[in-house]
């Protein structure tokens, strides 16, 4: 019998040792959920880089420091202080970024810095508009572009690596250097190429290597490749608009730069 | 009038009155007897009335008024069906709360559960209880079985019994599979994504149940409706039905079963009459099936608040399959049958032949004895039965039989792409950014957390050279400031492929933001 009254008693006790603990977690809650919450947007942050890498990069820079012609910076002062004045917006940032990124922009807000009067000027990310990605994503890469808010102000510094681009030298092979070219130089935004990037605005380079020396009499596949690079307008696949890509990578790429790159597209097979 | 109302009348009028009361709450036991129940006396009154309450009152009623001796010994049940039982009343509670703050749509689903742990006041808390009682309840339902096989308890009058039980076991498992959905998070996607996929596998309806129950060829919008509807709605339901009816098998037509000893033993004539004493429900039981329940939930409270966090991984994306997929441990022997075979033969026939033998124990089994040494095939039988299904849970493990490239090993196990992993561990500060090289870079002037890992890196790295996985191996880890608070990671493992001799890469970019390591998972 003594039993009973002894269960009773340790029972009360456990009770009572899990109130306390209860209440020991309520005390620290509102702890918990800031730092909860801050650990979900850094984690946030994280996987919008990895998105950015994959979809954004392509146009917009590796480090969202825009390609001339082709995408403007999302880095720099100007996009955190004056943008929103400039296209007229009434929300927040974050608000623009997720719109623009999910429907994309048919036109140009500066069509004169743009080829092809920046027409078309983004395409639209979110799957509700036909794009790739869900609003959990679209979400996450908002995230990250704000987060460059902090450099682009000037209220932190981040150090830069030695080499400009860690593995380009290692890379002898001229393919390899050319794929950095490609990638870096913003044609991957525009062109597909099966495992490497899979622009639309732009014919699908694929099979270049194969397709570039039945396209013109007399003109080599090298030559074709270069020509098309340095002067798009000479020769437009049918089905394309013509004054699209950007008519300056003659200068923007050095001789070397434009050789790789000639040798990557030929490898395209 | 009031000279006359002495204060003993008023006082005995009081007590009277609290007496009535007492006995309208208790069903009809009154102060003195409550007393003396507390106390641990015998009845005072007669008939006792601690039986009158089994009549007037629901609850009591569906309780037995009394137990005999030896049905009750701790070693003889270890309360496994009882734990059963409060684990599935917990999961309704919590379950119900939960209910609140989720929403069942795959583009909300994911962000529910993150507003319930960030933004709710125990939040997490509630959500982890509801996790660890599932897990509890499917661990304890499967000793509760081994038990029952081991003392022989489910023969004869209680093969019914049985029968029901195993149902319960199935829907217990159904129950925490298809709330393993519901988060809509990778682990849960992915696990569900195999479980369905067994289902396509069965033959001749295998397509129909699988759109049945995914709603489309893949698991979408209706698949997580679906899967939600069968969590809180039907299997649920199902459970509250078919533990009724065991659970008045068990405590009004056969009892707990005595211990075989007791039963079959050759024991002394008043060993066993003190064996099949009668302990009334009220108070004894009754104190000490109260005294579980306060047990059960000062453990699970402690566990989740100190030790046990309900994992949550990144939103799911059917484009992305993670490397290593992981059923839920008590699925991990069908994962691991599904390795050694045909899908439809080791994920469907096979389960399906097991579940039926299962049901089948009572009636193939006519051996009358319930003690061990008296049915020692079956009791052999039962724990080779135990022994393979753990085996067959250890074949389950991601890491069992499939081999991952050398390269894409050494970086999922530095950084994976779910929870932590020695890399995440690293404090931010140490990131130092530079580029470092295998077999070049002196490890000692890292920063401390930094040089570990990268030492471990190393060390992995030279192994897989040596096994001859990875010749002429050249292997760098890249780190970069990316933002402010964020850097970039970046191992890149560079080699000649054994057998073409082409030269191989593989490099994973890794994003890693100072405020992670403070909270969530």
């Amino acid at each position: 019998m003594a039993r009973t009254q002894l269960e009773i008693f340790i029972g009360l006790l456990l009770v009572s040792i899990a109130v306390v603990v209860v209440i020991y977690v309520g005390f620290n809650e509102e702890n918990r959920m800031a730092e909860w919450t801050l650990a979900q947007e850094a984690g946030a942050i994280e996987v919008g880089a990895d998105l950015f890498e994959i979809n954004c990069s392509g146009c917009h820079g590796v480090k969202g420091e825009g390609i001339p012609g082709l995408a403007p910076p999302l880095s720099d002062q100007f996009f955190f202080t004056q943008r929103l004045q400039e296209v007229g917006w009434e929300g927040t940032l974050e608000d623009y970024i997720i719109a623009t990124v999910s429907t994309g922009r048919s036109v140009s807000t500066r069509p004169d810095q743009y080829v092809g009067g920046g027409k078309p000027a983004m395409p639209a990310w979110s799957q509700r508009f036909g794009g790739p990605l869900r609003d959990d994503q679209v979400h996450d890469l908002a995230a990250f572009v704000l987060n460059w808010e902090a450099t682009a102000l000037g209220k932190a510094e981040i150090s830069e690596l030695p080499a400009p681009t860690p593995g380009a030298e290692e890379a002898a092979d001229p393919v390899a250097r050319g794929q950095q070219v490609y990638v870096r130089g913003g044609c991957a935004g525009c062109h597909a190429i099966q495992g490497i990037s899979a622009g639309v605005v732009g014919p699908n380079l694929t099979q270049i290597g194969q397709v570039a020396a039945t396209r013109q009499d007399g003109v080599s596949a090298e030559d074709y490749i270069r020509e098309s690079v340095v002067n798009p307008g000479a020769y437009v696949v049918e089905g394309y608009q013509p004054n699209i890509m950007p008519q300056n990578y003659g200068e923007q790429f050095s001789n070397q730069e434009l050789d790789d790159l000639v040798a990557f597209l030929l490898a395209q097979e | 009038m009031i000279k006359n109302l002495s204060l003993q009348d008023l006082r005995s009028r009081a007590l009277e009155l609290l007496d009535q009361r007492v006995r309208i709450i208790t069903a009809g036991m009154g102060l003195k007897e409550l007393r003396a129940v507390m106390r641990g006396d015998p009845p005072t009154e007669k008939p006792n009335p601690r039986y009158r309450v089994h009549i007037t009152s629901f609850i009591f009623h569906i309780r037995p008024r009394y137990y005999q001796q030896a049905s009750t010994w701790f070693t003889h049940t270890f309360r496994l069906g009882y734990f059963t039982t409060l684990f599935f009343i917990i999961e309704i509670i919590t379950g119900l709360i939960l209910m609140i703050y989720y929403v069942p749509s795959p583009s909300e689903a994911y962000q529910s559960i993150l507003r319930l742990e960030g933004n709710v006041a125990f939040g997490s808390m509630l959500r982890d209880l509801h996790r660890l009682g599932a897990e509890a309840m499917v661990a304890f339902a499967a000793l509760h079985m081994l038990r029952t096989y081991l003392t022989g308890s489910y023969k004869k009058e209680r093969s019914f019994t049985w029968l029901t039980g195993v149902l319960l076991l199935l829907i217990t498992l159904f129950l925490s599979f298809s709330g393993y959905l519901l988060p809509w998070d990778q682990l849960a996607y992915w696990a569900v994504t195999i479980g369905t996929s067994m289902a396509e596998s069965a033959p001749l309806f295998g397509n129909e149940v699988n759109l049945l129950l995914r709603g489309a060829p893949d698991i979408g919008a209706g698949g997580l409706l679906r899967f939600y509807l069968l969590h809180v709605v039907l299997v649920p339901l199902l459970g509250i039905v078919v533990l009724s009816i065991h659970y008045y098998k068990v405590s009004r037509e056969h009892n707990i079963s005595l211990p075989a000893r007791i039963e079959e033993g050759d024991l002394p004539k008043d060993v066993k009459k003190e064996a099949t004493q009668r302990i009334d429900f009220i108070p004894d039981l009754l104190t000490h099936e109260v005294f579980l329940a306060c047990l059960t939930i000062f453990a699970m409270v402690v566990m989740v608040a100190f030790f046990y966090n309900a994992p949550l991984e990144h939103h799911a994306d059917p484009q992305k399959t993670p490397l290593d997929t992981k059923a839920p441990w008590y699925f991990l022997w069908i994962q691991g049958m599904l390795k050694l075979g045909d899908p439809t033969l080791m994920g469907v026939i096979l389960p399906t032949v097991i579940f039926a033998l299962l049901f089948a124990v009572p009636y193939i089994d006519r051996n009358p004895y319930r003690m061990m040494s008296k049915r020692p095939v079956a009791v052999t039988l039962g724990l080779l039965f135990v022994a393979a299904v753990l085996v067959l849970s250890y074949m389950g493990t991601p890491g069992y039989g499939i081999e991952t490239p050398a390269a894409i090993r050494i970086v999922q196990d530095l950084a994976p792409e779910e929870g932590v992993g020695a890399l995440r561990e690293i404090s931010f500060e140490q990131l130092e950014p530079g580029i470092y090289e295998v077999g070049k870079t002196d490890t000692t002037a890292l920063p401390p957390e930094l040089g570990l890992v990268f030492i471990e890196f190393e060390r992995r790295v030279n192994e897989a050279e040596e096994a001859g996985k990875l010749p002429g191996v050249q292997a760098v880890m890249i780190i970069e400031d990316w933002q402010a608070g964020l850097k970039k990671v970046t191992p890149r493992i560079i080699w000649s492929d054994p057998e073409s001799g082409d030269q191989k890469t593989f490099e994973k970019h890794i994003f890693l933001h100072r405020d992670r390591g403070l909270g969530g998972e």
